[in-house]
């Protein structure tokens, strides 16, 4: 077979290729490299070498509860956006259902919504139906935020499960809720968990929403937020260092279950 | 009615006494509570619609289509919240603020400005490397490359915009670096300018750009390159006449998904940019975060950036892509 793409523009775009990843993957090893520096301000070039600042981090409280907090708003979000998102994309491959297209509109609505304006509405919204801002509203932010991501990839599975996975089930004397459970929810099972770690992800990054809908108590990036905005220090770096490389293996995890429920 | 339901729809002629389900899910299934709630409910149609479509809708209508009802609502109000003594009427004043204050329509004129120029130049930079992957990476180390460039995605917005400061401070690593070599003898102010805020936006988003353009990208088939490329096609008429028109869903569904997600980014702008680039969000916040008989205003400002964004990406969309398209 004769090559068709000649070697020049090859060479270029594989330069440009690794260039790029450079260009991504350098401000972060910046900061991570920082983080070990044996000074109270951040600047290059590092000299001297410490663990210190982890060994601060891990001592500091605040940090300790941020992550506590963080995670916790997390899991509740995670869980009560993929019971909703399962259930929505449900209803939109039901037969017999119309206005699919509308609902699937609707559903995808606070994805187009650009981040700012959504956390905006949101806390109008709580406060038009008087619940107070704090965690429950962070949750219910968070929520809405994620919903989309998990019907979308619901949907993307649904479509591809043969349809007569469900009708055996009901033949044999299923009744709709118990196909569900016992067929539907196991075949959608690798998607929903790749889908469950991405809104994990979304929530532990979450700035904007937090902010607006957030009380006193501080999560992870409103922590970050405040330490960066009163000044530099390396310990921040260590910080983001510590987040960054948990959120990166958990993000990895999902890909490799995603990959997996993909080729199977 | 309720007590016959215990058998009926389960498969004429059964012993009922016999468990239908033998694991797990058997116990809650046999149990009277299940039996007359929900095992009665799917018995029906209405019931099974009422099942799967009640939670889903109630949610959908309150929660996604609510809170921009509300915002709506609010921002027609001369008052919110409402304080005793202080009757709210209806009005378009909050709108007019808007256009009577040029210093509230630069802001917005700049959001614009950051978001269309970081959506072409992540469209520009994203474009080669995307290519790259969907086409010269062999089939079986695509994913390999693919899954490099998305490591940076799992720090979170907040973590990557800190980042940046490492690269642009004053003592960060290019004016040290600069200055090393002896190109310049002090650093070159680059933190919290409209530079350093650009600079941080591409950084932020450009992923949001590979995604849909990798998966357009590789759907083109091979083939047509090789038949472009026999037919005497040199790279860059082969890259005009058939890479780009076929790549079009790609290109038009990243740039919306990017200049989407940079009209409303709110911390970048916060941490990256100086005095001289507020941008629309900052000024929205105050009318949250300062007097709190401001949030019609708020209100109504989060709606005309929310307008003219979606029109401007829907125009964008019908001009490149020729039709309507969801960004997904």
């Amino acid at each position: 077979m004769r090559n068709m793409i000649s070697d020049a523009p090859r060479t270029t775009l594989t330069a440009f290729y690794w260039a790029f990843l450079l260009y991504l993957l350098l401000p972060l090893t910046l900061m991570m490299a920082m983080s070990f520096k044996d000074a109270n301000f951040v600047a290059f070039p590092i000299g001297d070498w410490t663990l210190d600042w982890y060994a601060k981090v891990m001592a500091d409280k605040q940090f300790l509860e941020a992550c506590l907090y963080s995670v916790m708003i997390a899991a509740a979000s995670t869980l009560a956006a993929t019971t909703l998102g399962t259930w929505i994309a449900m209803l939109i491959v039901a037969e017999g259902i119309k206005g699919q297209v509308i609902i699937f509109a609707l559903a995808c609505l606070p994805a187009v919504v650009p981040g700012m304006i959504s956390a905006i509405s949101l806390r109008i919204f709580i406060s038009t139906i008087d619940m107070p801002t704090g965690t429950a509203a962070i949750i219910l932010g968070h929520t809405v935020h994620a919903v989309p991501f998990v019907v979308v990839m619901a949907l993307t599975r649904l479509r591809s499960m043969p349809g007569n996975l469900v009708d055996a089930a009901r033949d044999l004397g299923a009744d709709s809720v118990v196909a569900f459970f016992r067929i539907t929810l196991p075949y959608l099972g690798p998607a929903l968990v790749g889908g469950m770690i991405f809104c994990v992800l979304l929530s532990i990054d979450d700035f904007v929403r937090t902010f607006f809908l957030g009380g006193y108590r501080p999560t992870l990036p409103m922590l970050i937020f405040a330490k960066v905005q009163g000044g530099m220090s390396p310990e921040i770096n260590a910080m983001a260092t510590l987040v960054l490389v948990v959120t990166a293996a958990v993000g990895l995890y999902a890909e490799y279950l995603t990959r997996r429920a993909r080729t199977r | 009615m309720v007590s016959s339901n215990t058998t009926a729809g389960y498969g004429a002629g059964r012993d009922a006494s016999v468990p239908r389900y033998s694991t797990g899910i058997a116990k809650v299934v046999n149990s009277a509570l299940y039996q007359h709630t929900l095992g009665a409910a799917v018995e029906s149609r209405i019931g099974r619609i009422i099942l799967l479509a009640g939670v889903p809708l109630i949610w959908l209508i309150m929660l996604h289509v609510g809170p921009i009802y509300q915002m709506l609502k609010i921002s027609l109000l001369s008052h919110y919240p409402v304080q005793p003594g202080v009757e709210s009427r209806f009005t378009f004043d909050n709108y007019a603020i808007f256009f009577r204050e040029s210093l509230y329509f630069t802001p917005l004129i700049k959001s614009f400005i950051f978001a269309t120029a970081a959506t072409a130049v992540t469209l520009v930079v994203v474009y080669p490397v995307a290519y790259y992957v969907a086409k010269i990476v062999k089939p079986e180390g695509r994913s390999k490359a693919l899954l490099l460039l998305l490591v940076p995605f799992w720090a979170g917005e907040l973590i990557r915009t800190f980042s940046v400061i490492m690269l642009l401070a004053n003592r960060g690593a290019v004016n040290v670096l600069l200055r090393e070599i002896g190109l310049i003898d002090r650093p070159i102010p680059m933190l919290y300018t409209s530079f350093s805020l650009g600079f941080g936006l591409v950084y932020l988003i450009c992923l949001y750009m590979l995604l849909p353009l990798y998966s357009a990208i590789e759907k083109i088939p091979s083939q047509y390159l090789d038949a472009a490329a026999d037919l005497g096609a040199g790279p860059f008429t082969r890259f005009r006449r058939i890479i780009l028109p076929l790549s079009k869903d790609g290109i038009v569904s990243g740039c919306s998904l990017v200049f989407l997600t940079c009209i409303g980014v709110f911390a970048t702008p916060m941490l990256l940019g100086g005095p001289t680039t507020v941008l629309f969000p900052e000024t929205i916040s105050g009318f949250f975060h300062g007097a709190s008989d401001k949030w019609p205003v708020g209100a109504a400002f989060a709606l005309i950036m929310l307008v003219t964004a979606l029109i401007t990406a829907g125009i964008f969309m019908r001009l490149v892509g020729g039709k309507k398209r969801s960004a997904f």
